[in-house]
């Protein structure tokens, strides 16, 4: 049989068999066969001696180009197989992506420390120290130290816990003002301190009252502080908690350690001003207490009231929380039940 | 206080809004807590007179016929047992509205047609506190003074169409108290001059004064007077006495007693008359109360008397708590002609306390605890002593007898102009400054800056510079002080480093998915000391509000238990919650405060779900968030170590204390069986928590500090290691062996199997660990990796026991 007459029918029947190898095995052996050191083809380069010298150099291209042809039609195959099997395997692995995922326990901040964070971080950013106090504080600097002489009724047992006749669980932070105080060196600047923590009243636990609840203290002392600067701060704050388009306004209030003191309102973030139940239909809701600092404050901590002077703030953060989140019941914050506190996961900031 | 707007009128002409006027007055002075107009929501209530009034038989109804100011007079049907012919009434007529919103209709009884009804003062408002007593369960009947005519409207004559101001007083303004400090107040308010009348009195009875002795300590009742009216009426009082009474919240009771509670409305001085035949003995003494010494006082509450109170005797027996309350012995009755009549200040602080012990907190001692006027004792007296004259006809005998005087300097304030407005930061003028004290009546002399202010007595809060300022401050109006922020030297805001550590440590317990609580500091004294390695000296209230808020806790454990129990029994038993907080202990003569954390767990690792991926929680998933906790804070894992130990309320055997080089730290483990079972929601639940002591860790992870260092280049060498135990060898025992004989390549050690069970001797377990060498700096060799193997196989056989597998 004519040589080139060979080639032609190998080129058919290799293309046939190429073209019935469905897996790579066979499309393995295939290769072999037809391109493989003991192939046909291979034989033939060979044995080139053998052929007619006039034929040789279109044998030999007739040959290469037919190994280049079955190498391109492997390859093809090949790929096809491939892409056979990986349409295959995603098919398998195919997924609802519409089932829901495995849930966790989201973790969350208390209600009332998501409110003490924030106020702690606006208070930090405008350069005040926050201190804590001991909870079980002396009579002294609970009271005495704060203006509270010794027959104030807030100094009876009737009204804080007491555990001698000296210490008792404070019934304010203010405490925290008269540490402070006399620890302060004025001479390395001012003062500015913010006093966060628990405090305990014996009042019988109802809706609106709870015997242990969370104040914050405000104190700025130097020589110069002014009722306007009270007055900036105190609205500054509240814009910050309660939202930026809200009024506020002081009235004259009194306690024992400021004097003058205020109490600022603010205006009513659900009817706006017009009146409604939380306002009890004033527009206004009272926020919290403040004042210049009493002279026998500063001067009960060795602080010459003649020539320093400032304000204090208190803050009830429960009282914030209920506000601002609309909170009925004060017992809420402390039993803990997983439902109420879930939901302030997305008030963290 | 209850301020009547109308009894105002009486000392200053006012013509504003009355809810506008309240809202002036809480922007400047003291708070009004509401504003009152006691006709708000009825209408066509109207004076009638009774022409004729039938029983109808077989009820106890009665036919009446009543002129209304018609052209006929109506019908009405009418079952109260005071109604009578002849008496002028309050008549609701068809179509009118009483309280509750009640609408009044033409109706039948009887057969009867009723056009309107006859009504009791509860039926149009009052509260039942303030009925007169005899009108208490009947209908109301003017008296004849009342010269009210029938038609007219019944508001003016009740007083219903006054405006009643609630004014939330602060302690420091008991001056309000009255209606002559609450007129000062709101004619500085409204810059309207205030007319305070005073009175000459003329005596017209004999003098008394030689017939009677009092004796008084000074110390209990710095001011002490006394007067005697003889031949009073008692009767009821005119109907305007009366309604100012009621429209400030007091109950009208006869003519004296009324008065007393008039005057002191009107000048804060609380009054008190006794009938004279209590005091047959001509003597009257004020001292404390002797032990055993009983009263029962005038609301029939009796008393057993304590050594702190102040008593008024007539030298024999108690006859008044004084201050506080009369007692029956004295009390002013129906035939009573001859009556004492105290004004007096007692010390504020013994009354107070008296007040309270025995819970009879009155008008009067409300006033004596938070101060009462100085300067009005005597002028009180003496316009007391006109009115029962005028009221009760009495005759008023000649001189006062005085048991105590104590006088007081008056208060004197100097300051600056400039102090003022340096406090307040404003720029006020001395002028308007000027205008200011002349509004509060108070006598001002301003030299330059200098600023000299006579305080009246009235006005006992204000003592220094500093109170000065703030009725500069709140006349001036704090709309008008312009707001500013401090202008200082910079300063460094910030917490401290515990403060930080503390944050720190939330965050990650927070961010491993656990819900903040907060419990209550005070629980049962049980539950404070739980929970515990050792309980120290526990710290108790002296009051408690009940026991199971007695004791400061020891533990955070216990108030996660309590709202672990409250969860569950509502069905949440998918539980991962912590808490960060303080415990307290008395400990080297000292109260101490810790800063703790704790960590309670139950019920799966994930929610249900479709895939029934249920990982139950348990001892070693709650060691592996722990791990990761202190992982995150920087802690080496080498220095920690858990020891099984016993701990109250914990699981005996599923329980470690946990260590940090050595030192105790806190406790994690699964609770008591009894202590779930013994709860109803609890029961069959398995627990898990851990508790810790930051007090012990922030020391240890303050400052961290990292240097950084490149991830290795080498390759490392896993081997897997697997061994035979005694059932009592620990794995921290086998670790120690393995991490000892390791040598220095030793990267990683970690267990990743145990088996208990049947392929295996039964006194036997099986350990498996992977064990990481790892040369920072060269890549290893078998020879080197083999040689520690081979160092840790024999250590283990030889001090393990362990049989190499």
């Amino acid at each position: 049989m004519d040589l080139f007459d060979r080639l032609k029918e190998l080129r058919e029947k290799g293309l046939d068999e190429i073209d019935k190898a469905k897996n790579e095995e066979k499309l393995n052996d295939v290769r072999v066969k037809l391109t493989g050191r003991k192939s046909e083809l291979t034989t033939i380069l060979h044995s080139m001696k053998d052929i007619d010298p006039s034929d040789r150099r279109e044998v030999g291209q007739r040959v290469n180009k037919l190994r280049d042809l079955f190498n391109a039609k492997l390859d093809d195959a090949k790929n096809e197989i491939v892409a056979a099997l990986v349409e295959e395997q995603l098919a398998k692995e195919k997924i609802d992506v519409t089932l829901p995922g495995r849930e966790m326990h989201l973790g969350t901040k208390h209600p009332i420390n998501i409110i003490l964070d924030d106020l702690e971080k606006y208070f930090i950013g405008m350069g005040y120290k926050v201190v804590q106090g001991p909870e079980i504080e002396t009579d002294h600097y609970c009271f005495e130290m704060m203006n509270l002489p010794k027959d104030h009724p807030a100094r009876d047992m009737q009204e804080t816990f007491y555990i001698d006749s000296e210490d008792l669980l404070r019934s304010q932070t203010s405490g925290d003002q008269a540490r402070v105080l006399e620890k302060h060196d004025f001479a390395k600047g001012p003062l500015k301190m913010v006093g966060p923590g628990k405090v305990y009243r014996r009042d019988d636990d109802d809706a609106t009252h709870s015997h242990q609840f969370m104040q914050m203290e405000g104190l700025v002392v130097d020589k110069n502080i002014t009722m306007g600067d009270l007055k900036g701060t105190l609205e500054l704050m509240a814009k910050h908690i309660f939202g930026q388009d809200r009024e506020t306004r002081l009235r004259p209030s009194y306690f024992p350690f400021t004097e003058p003191s205020v109490e600022m309102d603010v205006s009513c973030f659900n009817c706006n001003g017009k009146g409604c139940s939380i306002c009890k239909y004033t527009g206004w809701i009272e926020v919290l207490g403040a004042g210049m600092v009493h002279p026998n404050v500063l001067e009960n901590a060795g602080v010459d009231a003649n020539v320093y002077g400032g304000f204090a703030f208190g803050v009830g953060l429960d009282r914030f929380a209920i506000l601002k989140y609309g909170i009925d019941d004060i017992r809420d914050f402390y039993t803990n039940d997983v439902r109420f506190l879930e939901q302030f996961s997305k008030e963290e900031r | 206080m209850l301020v009547s707007y109308s009894w105002l009128k009486d000392f200053i002409d006012l013509d504003q809004d009355p809810k506008d006027l309240a809202e002036k007055i809480t922007r400047t002075g003291i708070e009004v807590a509401g504003v009152k107009h006691p006709e708000e929501g009825m209408k066509q209530l109207v004076v009638g007179h009774i022409i004729d009034c039938e029983p109808i038989a077989g009820t106890h109804l009665n036919l009446t016929h009543v002129d209304v100011g018609e052209d006929e007079p109506h019908q009405i049907v009418c079952g109260a047992p005071n109604v009578a012919a002849g008496e002028d009434v309050v008549v609701a007529l068809p179509g009118a509205r009483i309280a509750g919103n009640v609408k009044i209709k033409k109706s039948k009884l009887r057969g009867n047609e009723s056009n309107g009804m006859i009504c009791g003062l509860q039926e149009i408002g009052f509260p039942d506190n303030l009925v007169p007593e005899k009108y208490a369960k009947g209908i109301y009947v003017f008296p004849e003074d009342a010269d009210v005519k029938p038609g007219q409207s019944a508001f003016a004559p009740l007083g219903m169409d006054d405006y009643i101001f609630d004014f939330d007083i602060t302690p420091n303004r008991a001056d309000t108290l009255s209606m002559e400090g609450s007129a000062y107040e709101v004619g500085a308010i409204t810059d309207t001059p205030v007319k305070v009348e005073d009175i000459t009195l003329k005596e017209d009875g004999p003098d008394w004064t030689k017939d009677f002795a009092v004796e008084v300590d000074p110390e209990l009742a710095p001011k002490f007077y006394l007067r005697k009216i003889s031949n009073v009426k008692i009767g009821d009082s005119p109907l305007w006495l009366q309604r100012r009474l009621w429209n400030a919240g007091i109950r009208p009771i006869n003519n004296v007693v009324d008065v007393t509670n008039y005057i002191m409305l009107l000048t804060g001085q609380p009054m008190h008359s006794y009938d004279a035949r209590a005091f047959k003995t001509n003597k009257l003494v004020v001292r404390k109360a002797e032990k055993n010494e009983k009263l029962t006082l005038l609301n029939n509450k009796k008393v057993d008397l304590d050594p702190n109170d102040i008593v008024i005797t007539n030298g024999e027996e108690v006859v008044m708590m004084a201050g506080v309350m009369g007692g029956l012995n004295s009390e002013i009755e129906a035939d009573t002609t001859d009556v004492l009549l105290e004004s007096a200040i007692f010390d504020s602080t013994l009354i107070r306390k008296a007040a309270l012990r025995h819970a009879n907190r009155t008008e009067a001692s409300s006033r004596y605890e938070k101060g009462v006027n100085w300067d009005a004792t005597t002028r009180a007296l003496d316009m007391a002593a006109m009115l029962l004259r005028n009221d009760a006809s009495g005759k008023i005998n000649e001189g006062v007898i005085t048991g105590s005087s104590e006088k007081r300097q008056p208060v004197q304030i100097k300051t600056t102009i400039s102090y003022i407005n340096k406090v307040l930061g404003t720029d006020i003028s001395s002028t308007e400054i000027a205008a200011i004290f002349s509004r509060l009546n108070f006598k001002a002399e301003i030299n330059n800056d200098e600023l000299i202010v006579d305080v009246p007595a009235r006005r006992w809060d204000v003592a220094i510079p500093a109170d000065l300022v703030e009725e500069v401050g709140r006349l001036y109006g704090y709309d008008n002080i312009k707001s500013t922020q401090p202008v200082l030297a910079e300063t460094h805001g910030g917490y401290s480093k515990k403060e930080e550590a503390i944050r720190r440590i939330k965050n990650i317990v927070q961010g491993q998915g656990l819900i903040e609580a907060i419990s209550y500091s005070l629980t049962s004294l049980e539950k404070a000391i739980g929970f515990s390695q050792e309980p120290k000296k526990p710290v108790e209230v002296q009051m408690p509000l009940n026991s199971n808020r007695s004791t400061l806790r020891q533990n955070l454990m216990t108030g996660l238990v309590d709202a672990a129990s409250y969860n569950m029994a509502r069905k949440q038993n998918q539980l991962a919650i912590f808490e960060q907080g303080r415990v307290y202990d008395f400990e080297n003569n000292t109260y101490n405060e810790h800063e703790h954390l704790a960590a309670l767990y139950s019920g799966n690792v994930y929610f249900e779900n479709w895939q029934n991926n249920n990982e139950k929680i348990d001892f070693f998933y709650v060691k592996g968030q722990l791990t990761n906790l202190f992982l995150a804070l920087g802690i080496n894992t080498d220095d920690v170590e858990y020891k099984a130990e016993v701990i109250m309320y914990m699981h005996p055997t599923r329980t470690a204390g946990i260590y940090i080089k050595n030192k105790y730290v806190g406790m994690i483990g699964m609770l008591d069986r009894p202590v779930t079972q013994s709860n109803k929601a609890m029961k069959d639940s398995e627990i898990y928590g851990y508790e810790l002591n930051l007090d012990v860790i922030i020391p240890l992870i303050l400052n961290p500090h990292t240097t950084a260092q490149t991830a290795p280049k080498f390759p490392a060498v896993e081997r897997d290691l697997s061994i035979l135990v005694d059932q009592e060898v620990t794995n921290q025992a086998v670790e120690d062996v393995i991490k000892e004989n390791g040598g220095k390549y030793l990267h990683d050690l970690r267990i990743i199997d145990v088996y208990r069970g049947s392929h295996i001797a039964e006194d036997k377990k099986s350990f498996a660990y992977r064990l990481t060498f790892l040369n920072e700096n060269d890549t290893l060799t078998d020879t080197i990796v083999n040689e520690a193997i081979t160092s840790i196989d024999s250590s283990l056989e030889k001090q393990l026991k362990a049989e190499i597998r």
